[in-house]
């Protein structure tokens, strides 16, 4: 019974004593590891730099003719440290020199193995290498099984680049289960000018959910080519594609776009006038105003508020232009135009002009109150009680109904 | 025999600092280097550089501050000074300028380009 105890005791002991040395002896060997990679990095990262500030074409001379096998992890690291840093002749010359040492070779072959996290690495790094000849490849893995592998080919496809890249991402956006269209949108938008041509041609066969997206990346990456081909989607049979139309063409912001911007203010859908009063703000068109006014009196809200906010965004003729809608007989455009010039500080900046007198002051006191007659208050009562100038604060408490003065002063 | 110009590299990331110091020293400057804007101000100060180039965002103080540190002392204020930014914001790019920067290079760069600014900026200065 002792015997078997002390057995027992020795075995727990030895399995203890055995996995301290193993934890102790791997730690040991990758601290070795380490400092060895970070010696041999401090030799061979000046001389890949050295090849990669001049002009040999092959970095093998650089490195002595070739690299040892040990060498390759460190110089993997070095080459995709550096590439992911800089843009241009550098780049390139860090990129060919990753294919010509032969990783390229590798991630391709890394890409097509059985392990998801393997091949979501491969993925990354040969888009970090601008491989343009895994394009294919890379296009491939977008069916992958794993989610990751997926997202992190797309990644590498937003930054290898060209025609055969964008194609297979535009084609993601139909499948919006499958994919997140935010980030293959983000992708597409950060390719910038190249994916234009490739949307554009797209466009008829995509469904529903992506024509929205390929709209709104046009407008984010500001296609200024897309423009007339934008307008002619304001004619497009589907309402949303007509508002996403409008608002990509306020973001790319060509004042050309404004007549038939205008034109649109009177779309039978609403989303539409919405869309086209928020884009004409946005191109600051004068001679939409007169229009933007008469959105005033939408009967939707959302019209009514971008047509207020477009008309302050262009400057003194369309504050002018809230001012003169204080007297409008609509009740809601009238409300509009008080919101917003409230919002504005233009209501602030008449009130202080109560303490002058002559034209500035008459017209100060009729905006002051139209804001009364429209039920618009809050912020005159405020200034009737908080305004540093008592001339001000006296000339606001005159021209405040009494019911709302007690309130003030409460 | 001219003398090499004096530049300072103010970056906390060892790989981008590497990068530039390599690029720099191949084209016959001399290069000093910071790991921190608390330490690239030490550095300008007492080594009087010919030129700063500065990361924004560094531990103890960022490049901002490394700026303004620069801008308002009397032996450093002539000193022409490139910011190396991963920060591409507008806000960003109009706020290095108001504080003072010359130059302003987002990340990832072109090292041509970079090297061109650099060379630009050690030109003596119209009067």
């Amino acid at each position: 019974m002792q015997g078997a105890l002390i057995v027992t005791v020795l075995s727990i002991a030895a399995i203890f004593l055995a996995l301290t040395i193993l934890i102790v002896t791997g730690k040991a060997w990758r601290e070795f590891r380490d400092g060895w990679c970070r010696a041999r990095r401090r030799v061979l990262e000046p001389l890949i730099l050295k090849y990669t500030h001049g002009s040999d074409a092959s970095v093998l001379p650089a490195l002595g003719g070739a690299i040892a096998r040990r060498d390759r992890v460190v110089v993997e690291t070095i080459l995709l440290d550096h590439v992911s840093r800089v843009r241009g002749i550098e780049h390139e010359r860090l990129c060919r020199a990753l294919d010509e040492l032969g990783f390229v070779d590798r991630f391709l072959a890394n890409l097509r193995g059985s392990r998801w996290w393997g091949r979501a690495k491969a993925a990354e790094k040969l888009g970090i290498a601008s491989a343009k000849r895994a394009t294919s490849q890379l296009a491939a893995a977008l069916t992958d099984e794993v989610p990751e592998v997926r997202l992190r080919a797309a990644k590498a496809l937003g930054l290898v680049g060209g025609r055969a890249a964008v194609l297979p991402l535009v084609n993601a956006l139909t499948e919006p289960n499958r994919w997140s269209t935010i980030r293959i949108a983000d992708i597409l938008t950060g390719m910038g000018g190249e994916v234009v041509k490739e949307l554009m041609d797209a466009f008829p066969k995509l469904n529903a959910h992506a024509k929205l997206a390929a709209l709104d990346i046009l407008g984010r990456i500001h296609a200024l080519e897309a423009v007339p081909w934008l307008l002619s989607r304001l004619d497009d049979p589907e309402s949303n594609v007509r508002a996403r139309a409008a608002h990509a063409l306020g973001a790319i912001g060509v004042v050309d776009a404004a007549p038939v911007l205008r034109k649109a203010l009177t779309d039978a859908a609403w989303p539409v006038r919405a869309m086209a009063a928020k884009a004409l703000g946005r191109v600051h068109d004068l001679e939409a105003i007169p229009a933007l006014c008469g959105a005033l009196r939408d009967s939707e809200w959302w019209v009514r508020a971008n047509a207020a906010e477009a008309l302050k965004l262009a400057g003194p003729p369309g504050i002018e232009a809230l001012e003169g809608m204080l007297k409008d007989t609509d009740l809601y455009a009238t409300h509009q135009a008080c919101l917003m010039l409230q919002d504005a500080g233009v209501l602030d900046r008449r009130v202080a002009e109560l303490a002058g007198n002559g034209e500035r002051r008459s017209a100060a006191e009729s905006v002051v109150s139209r804001f009364v007659q429209a039920g618009q208050l809050s912020r005159l009562r405020e200034l009737a009680t908080a305004h540093s100038d008592a001339v001000v604060r006296e000339a606001v408490l005159r021209l405040l109904p009494q019911k709302a003065v007690t309130g003030a002063a409460q | 025999m001219s003398v090499a110009k004096r530049i300072l590299v103010a970056e906390d990331d060892p790989v981008t600092r590497r990068f530039v110091v390599s690029l720099l020293t191949e084209r016959g400057y001399e290069v000093l280097v910071a790991e921190d804007g608390e330490h690239a101000i030490a550095t300008a100060t007492t080594a009087q550089p010919d030129l700063i180039v500065s990361d924004l965002v560094m531990p103890y103080r960022d490049g901002y501050e490394v700026l303004r540190a620069i801008r308002t002392d009397e032996r450093l204020k002539n000193i022409p000074v490139l910011i190396l930014s991963m920060r591409d914001h507008e806000e960003d790019i109009v706020r290095g300028f108001e504080q003072g920067a010359d130059e302003y290079i987002v990340k990832p760069f072109n090292a041509r380009e970079f090297v061109s600014r650099v060379r630009k900026l050690l030109e003596p200065r119209r009067a």
